[in-house]
């Protein structure tokens, strides 16, 4: 694939932290512009780092990193990528409003325009009456809210969601799947890290599942069905951890 | 807006639209100054904690050890207590503020990773060390002309070199902020931060001879303050002020000069190689 018609290209990664623990061996991922995109995996098996390395909140040991053809720590790349993480890591010194003016003003954008987005963001995901709360006021899924809001306030092109529906409850699960969905279908390239079987089906064009810093298997739900011979996405996963684990275990090529 | 929890039925797409992934980066504003204004926002915010309450102790030790203990102590001749120990308070608020600005700021933005939110964006990494540092120092500006605006009337103090003054100031400004950045790229814990503080920052400022004249200490107690970094603060900022001190001015501007150099050189090497806030 010509890496610069990728919203994500991967070439090579890997990640070993200070402490000698290596996340990511090497791993090779193109995500195409416009794709709803699923990454499953457990915990530890490298989706985070993955994302950090991406979003230039970690120092890659060694690979190459793409956005839509830009370096991933260009400020062209820098840009196009919205994220919104698990964790409510939100600036506790600024107000709901501030928070995402100040967002877009990190990425360039005039005050006046920041200003005036904000609250087109606020009032689409109905957090106007909150705008001069502090974001600790908010309740979870509110916050929850806040978070996606903030990860579109720059108009991004590659959306990153870090299990954006962890700890919620059903009714706001619904909502930020419109709220992708939407999103996906005005062009936006979603990269969703989940670990709800289920919402990776409903949503998720393609997906791939990755263990131990490798991608084990990669394809659309229907594809990977046909592939492991079972009924349904959570069958999928399991056969493809069970065999890593076996391949693993014998010293085969994982 | 939303009724039922979902978009409004128009208008979502325009909202939601993104940008074109070819264009090229334009800020229409720097993310620099949106940085800074930040920063600036985040201790104007408690400014009655951030400035005041530096103010008002630099200025109750002026009132107390100045006027109320005057008669008991001097500091040279010709020049009243007052009078000298206000640019050694003035150095050691602007100097303490500048610690904890960055200190506090970068700190709680690594502990509760909103610093991702900057990290990710376009801002390059000498705009954050920069943008960091210029509010640490708009905040030592504010608290250290708020003491002089009282202190320089209430005492009767003159500036007698501008010059040196100035340029004394804009040194212990960067050595403020650029220590505060440091500390707060390191600290691993906020007791770390008020550790350093309460058992390095306050001791070496008040040994640094804000109180007396190093000249008049015994052989062995003047070679510690000679060795102390804010004896040099202390001194370079006197000596613009009051017009003596108790080194030439070209060795405190040195010595200052130097180290605000070595501060700011540690911080660049450690934004540049990012290795302590991106692991």
């Amino acid at each position: 694939m010509d890496s610069s018609l990728a919203a994500l290209s991967v070439r090579g990664l890997r990640k070993t932290y200070r402490g000698g623990f290596t996340a990511i061996e090497h791993l090779d991922l193109d995500i195409p512009d416009g794709a709803f995109f699923g990454l499953l995996g457990p915990n530890g098996a490298g989706k985070t780092t993955l994302i950090g390395a991406v979003c230039n909140l970690l120092r890659p040991t060694a690979g190459d990193i793409r956005v839509f053809g830009h370096q991933h720590d260009s400020r062209e790349a820098r840009r196009l990528v919205g994220l919104a993480e698990q964790e409510i890591n939100l600036d506790r010194f600024l107000n709901v409003s501030e928070i995402l003016v100040y967002h877009a003003g990190y990425h360039g954008i005039g005050r006046r325009e920041a200003q005036r987005r904000a609250r087109e963001l606020l009032d689409l995901f109905r957090l106007g009456g909150k705008a001069k709360s502090r974001h600790t006021e908010l309740s979870g899924g509110m916050q929850r809210r806040l978070l996606l809001a903030r990860a579109l306030m720059h108009r991004p092109r590659l959306i990153i969601l870090d299990e954006p529906t962890a700890g919620v409850d059903v009714e706001l699960r619904a909502e930020i799947w419109r709220y992708t969905r939407e999103l996906n279908e005005l062009g936006a390239t979603i990269l969703l890290t989940t670990h709800y079987l289920e919402e990776a089906e409903e949503l998720c064009g393609e997906i791939a599942l990755l263990r131990a810093g490798k991608i084990i298997a990669r394809g659309s739900p229907a594809a990977l069905r046909l592939q492991f011979g079972v009924d349904d996405l959570a069958g999928v996963y399991a056969r493809a951890m069970a065999d890593h684990e076996r391949a693993f275990a014998t010293g085969g090529a994982p | 807006m939303s009724g039922g929890g979902g978009f409004p039925a128009s208008g979502t797409a325009r909202v939601l639209a993104p940008v074109s992934s070819s264009r090229a980066y334009q800020a229409e504003r720097p993310a620099f100054a949106w940085l800074v204004e930040r920063e600036v926002l985040r201790f104007l915010k408690i400014w009655y904690f951030t400035i005041a309450g530096h103010v008002i102790s630099a200025l109750l030790f002026v009132v107390v050890f100045g006027f109320a203990l005057s008669g008991r102590v001097s500091g040279v001749p010709g020049v009243s207590y007052a009078q000298f120990i206000l640019p050694g308070l003035a150095a050691q608020a602007m100097l303490n503020v500048g610690y904890i600005n960055g200190t506090t700021s970068l700190f709680e933005a690594r502990h509760y990773r909103y610093v991702n939110d900057v990290l990710a964006s376009p801002l390059r990494w000498w705009e954050v060390n920069a943008a960091l540092v210029t509010g640490g120092i708009v905040r030592q500006v504010l608290t250290g002309a708020s003491i002089l605006v009282i202190g320089i009337p209430l005492t009767g103090t003159g500036v007698r070199y501008p010059a040196v003054l100035l340029a004394a100031a804009v040194a212990v400004l960067v050595i403020g902020a650029q220590l505060g950045v440091l500390v707060g790229s390191y600290a691993r814990s906020l007791d770390q931060v008020y550790a350093i503080e309460t058992l390095l920052v306050l001791p070496l400022g008040f040994l640094g001879g804000i109180f007396y004249p190093v000249s008049r200490l015994p052989g062995a107690w003047r070679l510690a303050s000679e060795l102390n970094p804010a004896f040099y603060v202390v001194q370079s900022l006197r000596i613009g002020f009051l017009g003596h001190g108790d080194i030439p001015a070209a060795l405190a501007l040195g010595v200052v000069y130097g180290l605000a150099a070595a501060l700011t050189l540690w911080s660049v090497l450690i934004f540049r190689s990012g290795s302590l806030l991106k692991p």
